[in-house]
């Protein structure tokens, strides 16, 4: 019994896990800019295409280039395979700045024109990746993860390792994000800009260079999320990350719009949630996340760990 | 390359853009909109399959009365949901409503495809005809679309038009002058979601069938996009936006493969390239203009 909820608890960690880059990811580029961007999903999706296609994985026969894959010379093995596909979705978001938020930035356009473009952005890349790829599901290659024992036992409950692997990352994931933001030159740089952009910029720190970094890293987060999600289930298909995109943005606002330990937090607490939810109610899953999402706002307008703000007149 | 049910689809496109832009008329960012859409459809399937009293024929007729019942009570059903869940959503702000009513729009999602009743994933089928052909959809498409935009320019004029409009500009403000910010909030949400509803029992019957797919946070955003695109002061943007871009991806077919990317290209390239939307202020005051003019009877230059 233990250990049944034991194995159900990591199960949760380890989605709570993923759930949180997603909102780290759309925390960096709130707090820098203020809007929220909406193309985060596609770029999950678009991490975890990489990952699958920089292991050697073949292109399925809807695809634009059926049974075309990297030659097997050049296939990387997973770990290296899952951070160079994180660096490109990161270079991919970079995109995704330039034609989606540079144009409006500077005219100053209303913030509602932001969500429509980064939709826009996310939107195109999907079906993009649908075009290239076709639409149905990819399983990433046998052997992904040779050197690991398929479960491992902890206090009794096997886990999938992949389970504890994907928590593992995570972690590390969110432990380098907190130690580049609080002790960095570059992450306090960051973070002097999400304070006050014109006061960061009076002191002389380049404000859209931070901008991009925020995009540069965010899209990373987002990546490192599609490519661990590919290996632990599967990729479904092209719209893969519009689900977690959305789930993320529950926790971001669960958390409170640009708290970091909120986004750690509202991930986890929403992994936890998920995984509780019994099978015979697994239907419902996909609506829990906004359930508690609708509660909290309508309890605390702020999120749990959100800093309330001040309306000023 | 414009058939009937092209065109039905697209002024169901235009009835959605209004659906969407009469919240932000009241400077509320809702998506709510595919919830109620998906919530009147539903009630419409469900009534026109199951309800004997409706008279469904067994060659797969509706009564035409029995027809507009049912965009009645779907409009009403949806416009009564609206009521209970604005009072709750409207008091936040911004993107924090937005998000809100994504996940309004999630939750009534897996609803329909997690309740008992509501067919499933593969919904509902064999919805009963109240017309022939797709071209019997054309007039109460038509019909519910001019009766939206006579209330929204009726709003123009009224109290409640003036208070949305005073909203919009600065919430604070307007409160401070003696208006109920909260109903004036309200009356715009209902009246988005009662439009939203009737919207969805009309598509449910001409659609043929209805599932949880129609009401998903794709179609939100295609839906304001509608607004954006078209332009967000008037109601006549959205119905522009929501006619041009409803009939953009099936005129893209010839294009093949690539014509939904073709369409995000233009959903993302539209706000940089035309940031008041298609009917700009300076156009709408144009068109004013020569309706004035027509309305004194003068020669149009």
């Amino acid at each position: 019994m233990i250990e049944a909820l034991l194995q159900t608890l990591l199960n949760g960690a380890a989605t709570g896990g993923v759930y949180a880059l997603v909102a780290l990811g759309y925390t960096l580029v709130f707090s820098v800019l203020g809007v929220i961007n909406f193309a985060l999903g596609a770029l999950f999706s678009l991490g975890g295409y990489l990952t699958y296609l920089l292991m050697g994985g073949a292109i399925s026969a809807n695809g634009a280039l059926p049974g075309w894959g990297l030659p097997l010379p050049l296939a990387l093995p997973f770990p290296l395979a899952l951070v160079l596909a994180a660096l490109l979705t990161g270079l991919a978001s970079l995109v995704v700045e330039r034609v989606a938020f540079s144009p409006l930035r500077r005219r100053n356009a209303e913030p509602l024109l932001y969500l429509i473009t980064s939709l826009g952005a996310g939107l195109a890349l999907v079906n993009l990746l649908q075009m290239l790829m076709g639409a149905e599901g990819y399983a990433f290659p046998a052997g992904a993860l040779a050197g690991l024992p398929a479960a491992v036992v902890v206090g009794g409950a096997r886990i999938r390792s992949v389970q504890v692997l994907l928590l593992a990352v995570c972690a590390a994931a969110v432990l380098a994000l907190t130690l580049w933001l609080e002790h960095s030159r570059s992450g306090r740089a960051l973070r002097a800009v999400a304070e006050d952009a014109t006061t960061a910029r009076l002191l002389g720190i380049n404000s859209d260079a931070m901008l991009r970094l925020a995009f540069l890293v965010s899209g990373g987060l987002a990546g490192l999320g599609g490519g661990l999600i590919g290996v632990s289930i599967s990729l479904p298909g092209p719209y893969v990350g519009i689900g977690y995109g959305l789930k993320g943005l529950a926790v971001l606002v669960l958390g409170g719009l640009g708290s970091v330990p909120g986004a750690i937090a509202g991930g986890l607490l929403m992994g936890l949630a998920e995984a509780l939810v019994p099978g015979e109610a697994s239907g419902w899953r996909d609506a829990l996340a906004f359930a508690i999402l609708f509660a909290v706002l309508l309890l605390r307008p702020n999120g749990l760990l959100g800093r309330r703000l001040v309306e000023k007149v | 390359m414009i058939d009937n049910g092209l065109l039905v689809q697209m002024l169901i496109g235009a009835l959605l853009g209004v659906s969407v832009y009469l919240p932000l008329a009241a400077g509320q960012l809702s998506l709510a909109t595919p919830a109620f859409y998906a919530v009147g459809g539903t009630l419409a399937a469900l009534l026109s399959t199951s309800w004997p009293a409706l008279g469904a024929g067994p060659d797969g007729s509706l009564p035409l009365a029995s027809f507009l019942l049912v965009l009645l009570l779907g409009g009403l059903l949806a416009g009564s949901l609206a009521l209970l869940v604005g009072r709750l959503v409207l008091r936040l702000q911004g993107i924090y409503l937005a998000i809100a009513t994504i996940a309004l729009v999630e939750i009534v999602r897996v609803a329909i495809l997690n309740l008992p009743f509501t067919g499933g994933a593969i919904g509902i089928f064999g919805i009963p005809q109240p017309f022939p052909t797709a071209a019997g959809y054309l007039l109460p498409a038509l019909g519910l679309l001019a009766l939206a935009g006579w209330v929204c320019q009726r709003l123009e004029v009224m109290p409640l038009g003036r208070a949305m409009a005073a909203v919009r500009n600065d919430e604070l403000a307007a409160g401070c002058m003696g208006i109920d910010t909260t109903r004036v909030k309200l009356t715009a949400f209902v009246l988005s979601a009662v439009l939203a509803g009737s919207t969805g029992a009309l598509a449910a019957h001409f659609l043929n069938t209805w599932n949880a797919r129609q009401g998903s946070f794709d179609t939100a955003v295609t839906m304001l996009a509608f607004v954006i695109l078209g332009g967000a002061r008037s109601w006549l943007g959205p119905v522009v936006g929501g006619l041009l871009l409803t009939a953009l991806p099936e005129l893209l077919r010839p294009v093949g493969d690539g014509r939904l990317v073709l369409f995000a290209l233009v959903i993302l390239l539209g706000p940089v390239l035309f940031p008041q939307g298609l009917m700009t202020p300076a156009l709408l005051e144009r068109l004013g203009r020569l309706g004035e003019r027509a309305d004194q009877g003068e020669p149009q230059p």
